[in-house]
């Protein structure tokens, strides 16, 4: 079978044993869809990570800072609000990673575990760096700013690498972000780093949702133009 | 020109198998279950393309278990690769010579 003496209709068509005749441009946009649905079934949706975080951000840090903003240091109900939005944040991301990567193995799902557990890591390095700061006696003020700028330092960085490891480089941009909202964060002062952590941060990652929404759906209908043009031609 | 296709690629079925296999990352592999699902095939089917794709050369089958159940994975090998891009690049020639 390996080539096909019925086959000598134009535009690629071709006979086959195993199925029907197909012209060039219809198979070429069967092939961009299958592969577009392979992708969904087995890669993350990018809107709904950056939508989970954007809004657990926005959500936490806001809390934070109007609390902040009366009594000088968040309320302890925002601290709750805040560390709720942040786990329910987190154990969305997993759960929607690890049941659309389920039943791939290799190279990219090794990768995926090392970059996940490394979040995992420099979270809790965090949480005990900041545990040693108040233990030797750090000002609730510099605790909040250190708190918000290594939090946005780290995010910033494991995105930048997030890019170049997955070569999604609007990925490195959000860390790129991250590291100015970082900056911007730790100069703010109190309560004022909270809101640049809510609108810089959150925001960022909610604007990145967006991006990636209105990317995918112009990639749908340029592709489906380009081959009606063609069809037509 | 048509002769141009490879035939093993160019069946509507096998073209599917192909293509979701190339949108893996190198060294990444599928489980079968996972690739059923996708294709919408029923697992006759989808094992006598993949067959046919084996024997080409095209797709690395591997069986293995996890736990004590018996799991098949599947992967494009850099020969199914490289058939898959040139397929593609002949594809692209027949349109540019419609227009």
């Amino acid at each position: 079978m390996v080539s096909d003496p019925t086959a000598g209709t134009p535009a690629g068509a071709g006979q086959d044993g195993d199925g029907g005749a197909l012209d060039a441009a219809e198979t070429l946009r069967l092939i961009r869809e299958q592969q577009e649905r392979a992708r969904d079934a087995t890669g993350p949706d990018g809107r709904l990570l950056f939508g989970a975080w954007g809004l657990a951000w926005l959500i936490g840090y806001l809390a934070m800072w109007t609390t902040a903003r009366t009594a000088g240091l968040p309320a302890a109900w925002a601290g709750w609000v805040f560390a709720g939005c942040i786990v329910g944040a987190m154990v969305f991301t997993i759960v929607h990673s690890v049941t659309r990567t389920a039943g791939v193995r290799g190279v990219s799902a090794r990768i995926g575990a090392m970059y996940g557990w490394t979040w995992f890591l420099a979270f809790l390095g965090l949480g005990v760096l900041l545990g040693a700061m108040g233990r030797a006696g750090a000002e609730p003020e510099i605790m909040a700013i250190a708190a918000n700028g290594f939090a946005a330092l780290i995010t910033g960085l494991l995105y930048i690498a997030g890019g170049m490891l997955f070569e999604e480089y609007r990925m490195s941009a959000v860390g790129g972000w991250m590291l100015v909202t970082a900056v911007v964060a730790a100069f703010a002062g109190m309560p004022h780093t909270y809101l640049v952590m809510a609108l810089a941060g959150g925001g960022g990652f909610l604007a990145m949702a967006v991006v990636e929404h209105v990317l995918r759906r112009r990639r749908r209908s340029t592709s489906a133009r380009t081959e009606g043009g063609v069809r037509s031609a | 020109m048509p002769e141009d296709l490879d035939p093993v690629i160019h069946a509507p079925a096998r073209l599917r198998v192909v293509a979701s296999l190339a949108a893996l990352g190198r060294g990444d592999e599928l489980a079968f279950p996972k690739l059923r699902a996708l294709l919408d095939m029923t697992a006759g089917n989808l094992s006598t393309h993949l067959r046919k794709l084996e024997d080409a050369g095209y797709v690395q089958v591997t069986k293995t278990h996890e736990g004590r159940m018996p799991a098949t994975y599947l992967a494009l090998t850099d020969k199914g690769r490289t058939a898959f891009a040139d397929y593609q690049a002949a594809l692209m020639d027949l349109l540019k010579g419609a227009q």
